[in-house]
């Protein structure tokens, strides 16, 4: 196979072996987690069956550590070998826990010198989606705009690259994916009306080898002719010429979610953010490529096809949500499916080699399109949902601009049950576009967008969905909007959080409750399962509320006397049940 | 560039507006830069406080001038991080009648003049004195909510 020749035999079997959980049922797991997304198809599926729908009934914590950082605790922590890596949100400390020791002391911590200016330029908390361990080194970002190597047995800094610009309103809070030794990062700042990228950095030196850009004349792009094919919507200089004016050079189309790989095409996936500023008319045109997935070589940079959820996104309609790559049975027909929820409500699988649209349904209640037309690949967009400044407030838009589903909780993929799980939001908003003055680093938004509760009398769920064929197998109803990451393992149990603090397992084929359990503060983490030295799986989800001031109304704070908030309306009782705290925890039988 | 163009011709139509109801001095005047500063809210050593010059809000309790901070408050992107009407976000609440850097005109002025650790920008560059001025004013205009200390879930 293609990394045969050009990498070390033992990373080749890694690479075989992480792949291979997004293909097949059969294959077996080495007990690990050292990716953010357990693969590089991204489906947080484990191989693991000693918790099973028979016995998680008897789940129950064995052990906890707070990280002493109170804001949100998303992204989840790896296990490589007996050592567990956890990341904390601002200041990014790494923790290094020895798994083979009672009560897993620390074997060392890693405190890098991390800007507190970048608070106050994240858009809406200092969170860290996570790290990636690759030959002996954990490789992960800084809030503050820089990408750390540290060697994995002694928590030395290997280097550490400045890869984003504070000062123009890049932060960094997203997971990075190494392929070969390229690690491959981008930036957040889609609030401030940056020039969105992705960058590849050497895993050896922190160099950068290349910059892509997500928007821009083709050369920025790194689009070549005769290489670059999108299914739809092509052109010449499209990411420049679908933007009046010059307002693609601050059109933003951030990078603050997560990478897939497939090692077969060899062709890396991600979601660029939101079309700055909030008032689309300021931009009239399509503003290609944001709210879209571009899939681009990982040794070049060089982008092979591009397709957009939400054309000139009028509703902050991020499309940074994890791209799962499984392999469906579609209409009789094998596909190599790339699988999308999306803030906009729709479920979307796509041919993954072309980007060309196969299955478009929506997973929760939204109006501000009918339905996505499968032959030209647009959304059929319900005109009075329309936003602007001309158009003054336009109420009851659904989805809210949090999302269908947060692009920070990603789903999870069964090759066993062949369905998707995930968490969603149940909140719609009224727009009112505001014009907003592009002053470098500040916030470039221009929105006031009250929330309020969709239909149902839930504000989230979590669902089990069936992308070949578009549709709802189960869904469990939750009282508050749901914020976590999603797990599934060969026992056929899916785990989730919820916002007030339960953290819950679940019978993947019924979606019946088989276990929950407290955890002191709302769950935004993603969950993990490994096999400990001991030979026995484990779960592991942090608790820590937070990665959204809007969402969280700020009430569920209390370590600022100076800032006290009342309860946002639509959310009124939330801090009754958690308030902030960064834990993680640990499960088992 | 386009930012400038915009300041310069919001701060014109406040000049004007002042001239216009001839209260205040003209904006020449308060847009000299600030003096060195003294914060009430700090513990000084000894009980002696450091001296230090002197800032006077000259629009203090100008309803007109609030309103245009108002205006201000969202066209410098503030609502951006402390939320519409100030009611707090990535930032803190404004309106909650608390101060982390003091609430007296001065402090805040020092506060958007200068900017604050964990991100604050510093405005003054941008806004020069009397832009910051309007924008405390608007500030200090907001009424402090009654209830926000207690939060219950009781039935009384």
């Amino acid at each position: 196979m293609r990394c045969a020749f050009s990498l070390a035999s033992f990373l080749c079997f890694g690479i075989a072996n992480a792949w291979a959980a997004g293909g097949a049922a059969t294959a077996v797991d080495d007990g690990q987690w050292t990716m953010p997304a357990k693969n590089y198809a991204a489906t947080r599926y484990s191989g693991l069956a000693q918790i099973n729908a028979q016995n998680a009934h008897a789940l129950h914590p064995l052990w906890t550590f707070s990280t002493g950082v109170l804001t949100g605790h998303e992204g989840q922590p790896l296990v490589v070998g007996e050592t567990m890596y956890v990341v904390t949100p601002w200041p990014n400390v790494l923790y290094a826990f020895d798994l083979r020791k009672e009560g897993y002391p620390l074997r060392w911590k890693y405190r890098p010198d991390v800007s507190a200016n970048a608070l106050g330029v994240a858009c809406c908390d200092a969170v860290n989606r996570g790290a990636f361990y690759v030959d002996g080194r954990i490789v992960y970002n800084l809030l503050d705009g820089h990408t750390v190597a540290v060697d994995a047995r002694s928590g030395r800094e290997l280097w550490k690259t400045a890869i984003a610009d504070l000062g123009s309103g890049e932060t960094v809070t997203m997971a990075p994916l190494v392929v070969a030794d390229h690690v491959i990062v981008g930036a957040s700042g889609g609030e401030f009306g940056i020039y969105g990228w992705l960058k590849a950095l050497d895993l050896n030196t922190g160099k950068t080898v290349w910059t892509g850009h997500n928007m821009g004349p083709d050369a920025d792009m790194l689009a070549r002719p005769g290489t670059f094919r999108p299914p739809y919507d092509g052109g010449v200089d499209v990411g420049a010429t679908s933007w009046a004016g010059d307002s693609w050079k601050t059109g933003g189309a951030p990078v603050w979610g997560w990478i897939s790989y497939d090692p077969e095409l060899d062709l890396l996936y991600y979601g660029t953010g939101n079309a700055a500023p909030y008032d689309p008319e300021v931009r009239a045109g399509d503003n290609k490529w944001s709210a879209s997935v571009l899939a681009r070589r990982p040794g070049t940079g060089e982008l092979v096809w591009a397709y957009q959820f939400t054309p000139h996104d009028n509703w902050d309609y991020d499309a940074t949500g994890a791209m799962v790559l499984a392999d469906l049975t579609i209409a009789g027909k094998a596909v190599k499916a790339l699988v999308h929820f999306d803030k906009n409500g729709f479920a979307y699988t796509l041919d993954r080699a072309t980007g060309r649209l196969l299955v478009a349904a929506p997973f929760a209640h939204l109006n501000w399109a009918l339905s996505v037309d499968l032959t030209t690949g647009r959304p059929v967009i319900d005109p009075a949902r329309q936003t602007g400044v001309s158009k003054g407030k336009v109420a009851g838009v659904c989805p809210s601009l949090e999302g269908a589903v947060s692009p920070a909780s990603p789903p999870a993929y069964s090759p066993r049950t062949r369905l998707f799980y995930t968490s969603t939001n149940n909140l719609c908003m009224d727009y009112t576009a505001a014009h907003a003055t592009h002053l470098r680093g500040t916030p470039y938004i221009g929105v006031d967008s009250p929330y309020h509760p969709g239909p149902g009398g839930n504000l989230g769920a979590f669902i089990a969905w069936d992308a070949a064929s578009g549709r709802k197998v189960w869904e469990d109803k939750e009282s508050y909007p749901s914020w976590s990451g999603a797990l599934v393992t060969a026992g056929d149990v899916a785990f989730y959080g919820t916002l007030d603090g339960w953290f819950k397992a679940v019978d993947a084929r019924s979606g019946q409750m088989l276990s929950k359990f407290k955890v002191g503060s709302g769950v935004v983490g993603n969950p993990i399962a490994y096999r400990g030295p001991d030979g026995k799986e484990y779960v592991a989800i942090y608790a820590g509320i937070g990665g959204d001031w809007a969402l969280l109304a700020g009430d569920t704070r209390s370590d600022d006397p100076t800032d006290v908030r009342a309860p946002a309306d639509y959310i009124k009782d939330i801090a009754r049940h958690t308030s902030q705290g960064g834990i993680v925890w640990i499960f088992g039988l | 560039m386009s930012v400038r163009r915009t300041l310069v011709a919001f701060l014109a139509c406040m000049a004007l507006a002042s001239c216009a109801r001839e209260a205040n001095p003209p904006a020449a005047a308060t847009n000299a830069p600030p003096p060195a500063v003294t914060y009430e809210a700090h513990v000084a050593a000894g009980g002696i406080e450091p001296t230090g010059g002197v800032l006077r809000n000259p629009h203090a309790g100008d309803a007109a001038v609030a309103k245009s901070g108002a205006q201000l408050f969202t066209a410098m992107n503030c609502d951006g991080c402390h939320g519409a009407q100030g009611s707090g976000w990535v930032g803190p609440n404004l309106g909650d009648g608390r101060w982390r850097y003091g609430g007296a005109d001065a402090e805040v002025f020092s506060s958007i003049y200068y900017g604050r650790p964990k991100g604050m920008p510093a405005f003054g560059g941008v806004l020069g004195a009397d832009g910051v001025w309007t924008l405390v004013t608007y500030l200090r205009s907001l009424p402090a909510p009654g209830e926000v200390p207690t939060e219950s879930w009781e039935q009384p």
